[in-house]
């Protein structure tokens, strides 16, 4: 049962982020703690709201006023980066963003950017560099002949291919992945997560995957957190969190995933009741309460820690895992 | 993208024909210009000899395109005051004006890109805060008031710079320059700074604008989480992407300095083409008039087409498409 301990490759330790109203102070992350290890695709799983992309952006020390981090840690490979986050940008954490129509600068030649961002990182002189990015964009899935094509000429799929070329392109040991495919064709998608992961997996690069799609997650991830209020509810392996969910939180969100089959048809979409707090108004104790149908008294008093390492539910507290 | 530009140049020449019916419509019909040479006292042989003269007796698409001929050679009659030919009496205030348009208009836009940078990049820091407030001040003073209190400063108490005029000009032949000369810059300081001040305001909080706009998008997002240093986010990323609108403010700017610096050129008594206008006016000099309106027009056109032009060079959507302009 024990196996060698693997040494995380990132860690958030007890994380919050605050933000500040005048005199009034509300967390939008609260005691935020979980590990990435090297290699592995770790889904962020939660509805709009729930810090999810706050979560990445705070990795890459992208929070800005009224925004703050207020207490925790982040650990990259040993070091503390929460306060200096540029020396490992780029180089050795990237990111992803949701909307490709949005994330290239329409003025510049993709080849451009891929160059730029290579020799900002890998100290190697400009026709090498050119050749390095034509590679990656084939590696991509781009013909090596439309270097010096303008972003605005590609459709969204391929202009998402661009951004993950960008994004591998210094090598890094963790690419952060927001909502990558929300924004694109059904048909697309299951294109660009497959080459995703398959050049994550052959260059042993983590990836934070960020995303509402519990299917996504079901196909792509190995682990999986899922994130409510700011507040982890539960951790685990995909296939353990999809088979057995022990929160009710992740309960309701697998219910509420729709299904294509003949069941489908006859019965109605599961809703979780209400909507998730504003951050103004999150109640005490577990922030999951007032919606959860399983609620005990207990569930309005005190807010429940991680159990068991899986999920922040006093309901576990009966059973065990 | 050459039937762009094609486009472009007709769509110019078309603008310039219309400006010179207008002007040929003062210049013909506003007031009598048989009355205004002659006087009222003319007998009739020597009216019709001089409508004869004059071709005011042919029909009026002639007499437009006669117009157009002569002012296509730059021929616009002469001054009712002094009787000098017109272009003369331009082609030796024009250097002057375009000069001090040109000074003031490279003062303005530069400040104002470099301010207008530096108070969206440190927004809320004191300095910034100090340069928007000062600015306000700038644009809400009259610029009279400004020269005024310019010359009270540099050359009544310090006694640092000339309060009029062009100081010691070189003659080049066609053109008059006060470039090189000490007294000529030194005269050039205090208008083209009157001149310029509200061009940088202007410029300036635009450019703030667009560069708090821009350095919200995604891509500037993707460049900052791939690690770029804000030195190339600024320059290569963001400040190409507010060009557009900051050009074309530009260009009004520059256009309305060469026709409008009237004020500036009246308080510095600086022997412009606004200032000849001015007297135009006063003594209801109708060819000036009709041919400062045609140049003003011309000076217009010209720049908005370099403006054009300059966004294709811009934004390569533009050149690839320039109907479909995706935001």
């Amino acid at each position: 049962m024990t196996s060698k301990p693997v040494k995380p490759l990132l860690e958030i330790q007890n994380l919050d982020v605050t933000l500040k109203n005048r005199d009034s102070y509300f967390k939008a992350l609260d005691d935020l703690s979980f590990n990435v290890l090297p290699g592995e695709i770790l889904g962020l799983v939660g509805e709009s709201g729930a810090g999810k992309s706050m979560t990445g952006s705070a990795i890459l020390g992208l929070i800005e006023p009224p925004l703050f981090i207020s207490k925790g840690k982040i650990i990259f490979k040993g070091k503390r980066i929460e306060e200096n986050a540029i020396s490992v940008r780029g180089s050795m954490i990237s990111m992803i963003f949701q909307d490709p129509l949005v994330s290239l600068n329409p003025l510049r030649k993709i080849g451009d950017q891929l160059v730029e961002t290579i020799r900002t990182h890998i100290n190697i002189d400009k026709a090498e560099a050119i050749t390095y990015a034509k590679n990656l964009l084939e590696e991509v899935g781009i013909d090596r002949e439309r270097f010096n094509a303008y972003p605005h000429t590609f459709s969204g799929g391929m202009r998402q291919r661009v951004v993950i070329a960008l994004a591998l392109a210094p090598n890094p040991s963790l690419i952060i992945a927001d909502e990558p495919t929300s924004a694109l064709d059904v048909s697309v998608q299951a294109l660009i997560l497959a080459l995703l992961k398959r050049l994550c997996k052959e260059r042993g690069t983590s990836i934070i995957l960020i995303t509402h799609d519990m299917g996504v997650i079901a196909e792509t991830t190995d682990r999986v957190a899922v994130l409510y209020s700011g507040r982890l509810s539960e951790i685990g392996k995909t296939s353990e969190v999809l088979n057995s969910p022990k929160h009710p939180y992740t309960q309701g969100l697998i219910a509420a995933t729709p299904r294509i089959d003949a069941d489908s048809l006859k019965t109605k979409l599961y809703q979780i009741p209400g909507t998730m707090p504003d951050l103004s108004e999150i109640p005490d104790g577990c922030p999951f309460h007032q919606r959860c149908s399983k609620s005990i008294p207990k569930c309005s008093e005190n807010n429940p820690p991680l159990l068991y390492d899986r999920a922040s539910c006093w309901l576990l507290e009966k059973e065990s895992v | 993208m050459l039937l762009i530009i094609l486009r472009r140049i007709l769509q110019a020449i078309m603008v310039l024909l219309l400006v010179a019916l207008v002007s040929f419509i003062i210049f013909r019909y506003v007031g009598n210009p048989v009355d205004n040479i002659l006087g009222q006292e003319a007998t009739l042989a020597q009216r019709a000899a001089l409508e004869e003269a004059l071709g005011l007796n042919q029909s009026i698409y002639i007499q437009y395109f006669d117009f157009l001929w002569k002012a296509a050679q730059f021929e616009f009659g002469n001054s009712y005051r002094g009787a000098l030919p017109v272009s003369d009496l331009i082609a030796s205030r024009l250097p002057a004006t375009l000069e001090l348009a040109i000074t003031s208009a490279i003062i303005g836009v530069s400040l104002g890109v470099i301010l207008g940078i530096y108070t969206a990049i440190n927004r809320g820091s004191f300095l910034s805060n100090f340069i928007l407030s000062t600015s306000l001040i700038g644009v809400s003073l009259p610029t009279f008031l400004i020269g005024v209190l310019l010359i009270w400063i540099f050359s009544v108490e310090l006694n640092w710079l000339p309060s009029f005029g062009r100081g010691e000009v070189v003659d080049l032949g066609w053109w008059t320059t006060g470039f090189l000369t000490l007294s000529g810059i030194k005269s050039l300081i205090l208008p083209s700074i009157t001149l310029g001040l509200y061009q940088m305001t202007l410029v300036m909080r635009l450019t703030r604008a667009e560069m708090l706009e821009v350095l919200k998008q995604d891509y500037i997002r993707l460049a900052y989480s791939l690690g770029l240093t804000k030195k190339q986010i600024y320059f290569f990323h963001a400040l190409p992407n507010i060009l557009i609108p900051v050009i074309t403010i530009a260009g009004l700017q520059l256009g309305s300095v060469i026709a409008f610096a009237i004020i500036t050129e009246t308080v510095f008594q600086w022997p412009g083409v606004g200032l000849l206008f001015i007297n135009a006016v006063y003594y209801v000099d109708i060819p000036v008039m009709s041919a400062y309106l045609l140049l003003v027009g011309f000076a217009f056109v010209i720049i908005n087409l370099i403006v054009d032009l300059t966004y294709l060079l811009i934004d390569p959507r533009l050149r690839d498409n320039q109907l479909k302009l995706e935001v």
